[in-house]
């Protein structure tokens, strides 16, 4: 069962936990976008995805894609539509693993 | 899916069906039931109650200024046992508390300390914080070991409820093996501790220690201070290792307890019956069951439920039904926990629908679900790909502010996510986090996790 599969990469696996949640200096686009200069990668996740819903910005006839405005686009690769499944993906391109 | 679903775990944590718990309450060793002298439970209270405290700061000078304010305004004679409780609650040192005691005595000649004013003081003796804030120093015991001398020095003898407040105060502070030193002390210079005290001790031990430890310390009570475990005793140990997963020795502790000429009662019983249950051995907690019935020994309701988990679990959901059956011609009433044991092993086999009928007649009978139902239903639901009826049972979840467990969300996210409904996971999301169901970080690693599975699901045909 997954969660619990979860559950166990999570406590075997310290560092995937560290790269959600540890803050980290950010590029100056996103930095520009949430107002800090650090944030972890939920946090980030957590600001796009409330910006979306503050702003309306999910397609009112399809829930599943957004419509991105200016300043959306400046994070996401600059496309006019995004699905909302590919948000966590997009996301994590600004947060690249550090090399050891 | 061979364990025990989450869904069902919070079911497990609940008091009626969590044997350990049920099982020691209509027994002495736990805290409502002690047996203290009476004086000791009556005294502190009155303070407590009252809305502001008496006592706003832990510095000895103004407690002693509010105490002389107010030293003459009572006779009742356990006047100066409050307060010395209500100070003694926000002390900073043991040495301040029993400055404060004798400070009492002094201002009030008729006063004279008792059982039960010592008792107060060694009770708050390990909460306080200096003797918290190295957990492996030797303060705790050295603060009880004033307590005691103080008392000895008032002309009061320690007796067996000093021993029981002394050893909860050290356990409650973590301090496991200075009560262990404390007990086998009492026992050698004044009195064995009763069988109280042996037990909540053997309790704590078995949590913490290796089983190794704790026999040997049975071994040594009885061979040194003659205190002979008792059948709670047994019953303790014997739930220790059934939750270890240990049966052989659950069933050697059972033989033992025949050799000593014990009779075991229902709550042996529904131990032993427990530790079958979790293993999913049904045919064997049946046997117990045969057996118990044999001896005479009333089944209850605890029995009950634990069986039809044991059935449930072991996928034998017919005989669990027909059990449910039984209980109630019995006389006892299925209780929540019944219902959503039963409903858990219905929606293994995939008979979601029928579980959901059960709620029904649940309802019908006037016992309303718990969180846990609504949350093995909806994991039960989205596994039986019933997504229309679990959407409107999460309807249902969040209209009554419910908290969502980890595999029901992560089962309904996903049954969303496979239907191509993101936007409802992603709301789904939202309300876990905002419910607190959830941690930020699980709930936001299940939907990563789910969205890029369905990602790679697309990319290989395999759904919208």
């Amino acid at each position: 069962m997954l969660p619990q599969r979860m559950k166990k990469a999570i406590t075997d696996n310290p560092k995937k936990l560290a790269n959600l949640i540890d803050l980290v200096n950010l590029p100056s686009t996103l930095r520009e976008f949430v107002g800090q200069s650090q944030i972890s990668r939920l946090g980030c996740f957590m600001s796009v995805w409330s910006y979306i819903k503050a702003n309306n910005l999910q397609d009112p006839n399809n829930k599943n894609v957004i419509n991105c405005d200016d300043k959306l686009k400046s994070i996401l690769l600059g496309k006019p539509q995004v699905e909302l499944a590919e948000l966590p993906a997009l996301i994590k391109m600004h947060f690249p693993k550090e090399p050891k | 899916m061979g364990k025990i679903p989450p869904s069902f775990r919070s079911a497990i944590g609940n008091p009626n069906i969590r044997n350990p718990s049920s099982l020691f309450r209509p027994q002495p060793p736990s805290p409502p039931s002690k047996p203290f002298p009476p004086t000791k439970k009556k005294s502190p209270k009155p303070i407590p109650q009252q809305p502001n405290p008496l006592f706003k700061s832990p510095n000895l000078e103004d407690a002693k200024k509010i105490f002389d304010s107010i030293a003459n305004s009572s006779k009742d004679p356990r006047f100066p046992n409050s307060l010395l409780h209500s100070y003694a609650k926000i002390a900073t040192s043991t040495s301040d508390s029993v400055k404060f005691l004798h400070h009492i005595t002094k201002t009030l000649p008729s006063f004279s300390p008792d059982h039960s004013t010592f008792h107060i003081l060694l009770s708050h003796s390990c909460t306080n914080p200096d003797s918290n804030s190295n957990p492996n120093s030797n303060s705790a015991l050295s603060a009880i070991h004033q307590t005691l001398n103080s008392m000895r020095a008032a002309g009061v003898t320690p007796d067996a409820a000093t021993a029981d407040v002394s050893v909860r105060a050290l356990c409650s502070a973590g301090h496991l093996d200075h009560a262990v030193d404390l007990i086998k002390e009492f026992a050698s210079k004044h009195c064995p501790p009763d069988t109280y005290t042996f037990n909540f001790l053997v309790k704590h031990l078995c949590k913490a220690r290796a089983l190794s430890t704790v026999y040997a310390f049975i071994d040594e009570m009885r061979e040194k201070f003659g205190v002979k475990p008792d059948l709670v005793t047994y019953t303790i140990l014997i739930d220790n290792v059934c939750n270890g997963k240990n049966l052989r020795e659950a069933m050697r502790l059972v033989s033992v307890l025949h050799e000593e000429g014990f009779k075991p009662d229902c709550f042996v019983y529904n131990t032993i019956m427990k530790g079958y249950c979790v293993l999913s051995r049904g045919s064997e907690a049946i046997e117990v069951y045969n057996k118990m019935k044999e001896e005479g020994v009333e089944p209850d309701l605890v029995t009950y439920n634990t069986l039809i988990f044991g059935l449930s679990k072991s996928g034998r959901v017919v005989e669990a039904k027909k059990l449910l059956r039984v209980m109630t011609e019995k006389g006892y009433l299925p209780d929540e926990v019944t219902y959503t044991t039963l409903m858990n092993g219905m929606c293994r086999k995939g008979e979601a629908l029928a579980a959901l009928a059960l709620l029904g007649e649940m309802e019908g009978k006037g016992c309303s679900p718990n969180e846990c139902t609504y949350n093995t239903l909806l994991h039960g639901l989205c596994k039986a790909r019933l997504l229309e009826k679990a959407t409107e049972f999460y309807g249902v979840i969040k209209e009554g502010g419910l908290k969502l467990d980890t595999a029901s969300y992560g089962t309904f996210v996903r049954a969303l996510c496979r239907d191509g409904r993101v936007a409802e996971a992603y709301e789904v999301f939202d309300y876990a986090v905002a419910s607190k169901s959830l941690t930020d970080v699980a709930a936001y690693l299940t939907l990563e996790s789910t969205l890029k599975w369905l990602k790679k699901a697309k990319e290989q045909g395999l759904a919208v």
